[in-house]
């Protein structure tokens, strides 16, 4: 192991995050070189003194009793259930009318394939280069080659002001359906929007072997993004992907 | 089980790892009380996407919520510390010294020198040292690669040293006059 290297890894070895076997080269090194040696120990004392002499702040109880306010459900009278009072009798007014029109509703099982099949979709494209049929920023541009190829018109949209740049799209297949999947960037990490025509009850986010998925509907169409991006950004992308129409 | 009931059993009980990340991000009372306020109201949104331990995700979603926060307040903070990353990928670790003996860390001054760290390598060091979490957890948390992980928290370490020691002999210098 060269000294740069030993170097490097002084603080993994600290940090107890180097594997066994460079474990073992390094506490070798470790016994052969003072001067390491020395710059090991002062690295521990360092990460030792931090821990015991920096300031842990544990949340006031102001805070933990404002959250218990502020939480809905709350089993208190503090607060009220706002969401619940309305959601029960649309929820059951909308089963009865349909099982009244006879539509099958959708099952929990078909979500879950819809979602695998998406993340599969996208791992497939990031994986191969055909990732992008139509590769523009222009949303003139790809809003026109999406719907000449499709039985419908999907929404398309830049996004670069925000920080989501439109890299393309291109057409799959997902749920027995052909669909429109535009493709945005942020930073290094790519995000697959699906887009179908349809409504659903079963809008939300969860997450796929490492992905994240989140499912809305805006104006007659199911908008699902897949993305390795983290949730929060993802839901950015969704709220301004339903906003704006 | 409701989902509050689930939520006061497994994420409530993380309020301090997120109030003490928020603190010190913020450096302020008042606006890591709202910051985790706001974030704990996400994370309930967010609930059912929870898989694995708690309290990762709950930072991370502290984490973005104080970044969001920063953007908004004192973006200059934001973007001050970022350039460290290209400068110390560019250069391999100096071989000065890590630290200055632990023992004679002086607990106020050394709070001051964390608080003075710019916020991306705060942040690891606070993660790392505080929470006690991998640098795999960290990676996740601050939406970087784990290489930057290290080498932000190598260079969080040096500058650390480096302010305790110039704190400690300017109030040394103090005393003397």
């Amino acid at each position: 192991m060269k000294p740069e290297e030993a170097a490097r890894l002084l603080h993994a070895y600290v940090d107890r995050e180097l594997d066994a076997a460079k474990s073992l080269e390094l506490e070798a090194q470790l016994a052969a070189d003072p001067a390491l040696r020395e710059r090991f120990e002062r690295l521990r004392e360092l990460s030792a003194g931090i821990r015991e002499k920096a300031d842990y702040h544990a949340a006031p109880s102001s805070l933990v009793a404002r959250l218990n306010a502020v939480l809905p459900g709350a089993g208190s009278d503090a607060a009220p259930r706002r969401a619940s009072r309305w959601i029960l009798p649309v929820a059951a007014a909308a089963l009865v009318a349909a099982l009244a029109l006879g539509i099958a509703l959708v099952r929990p099982g078909d979500e879950e394939t819809l979602a695998r099949e998406m993340v599969a979709s996208h791992v497939r494209s990031t994986l191969g280069d055909r990732l992008i049929d139509v590769a523009s920023s222009d949303q003139h541009t790809v809003k026109p080659w999406l719907s000449a190829r499709l039985p419908f018109s999907p929404p398309v949209a830049d996004f670069s002001p925000e920080g989501f740049e439109l890299a393309g799209a291109r057409l799959d297949y997902v749920g027995g359906r052909p669909v429109a999947v535009l493709v945005y960037k942020r930073r290094q990490h790519l995000i697959d929007v699906f887009i179908w025509p349809g409504s659903g009850p079963s809008d939300g986010a969860y997450s796929r072997d490492g992905f994240n998925v989140e499912r809305s509907s805006a104006e007659g169409m199911r908008i699902s993004l897949v993305s390795d991006l983290n949730r929060n950004e993802l839901s950015d992308l969704a709220r301004l992907l339903t906003a704006r129409r | 089980m409701t989902d509050r009931r689930r939520f006061e059993q497994q994420v409530l009980p993380h309020i301090d790892a997120a109030f003490n990340l928020a603190r010190w991000l913020t450096r302020n009372d008042h606006d890591a009380e709202d910051v985790v306020q706001d974030a704990m109201l996400r994370a309930y949104r967010h609930f059912e996407s929870l898989r694995g331990e708690a309290r990762p995700w709950l930072l991370a979603i502290v984490r973005n919520a104080c970044f969001s926060w920063i953007q908004r307040n004192r973006p200059a903070e934001v973007a001050a510390g970022l350039d460290g990353d290209a400068a110390e990928a560019a250069t391999p670790p100096a071989d000065g010294p890590e630290a200055l003996l632990a023992r004679e860390l002086d607990r106020r001054m050394l709070n001051k020198a964390i608080a003075a760290l710019p916020l991306q390598f705060r942040e690891v060091l606070i993660l790392r040292e505080l929470e006690d979490l991998s640098y795999r957890e960290i990676a996740r948390i601050a939406d970087v690669p784990i290489g930057t992980v290290m080498s932000r928290l190598a260079r969080a370490r040096r500058l650390l040293t480096e302010s305790v020691r110039v704190i400690t002999l300017a109030s040394r210098l103090q005393t003397e006059k």
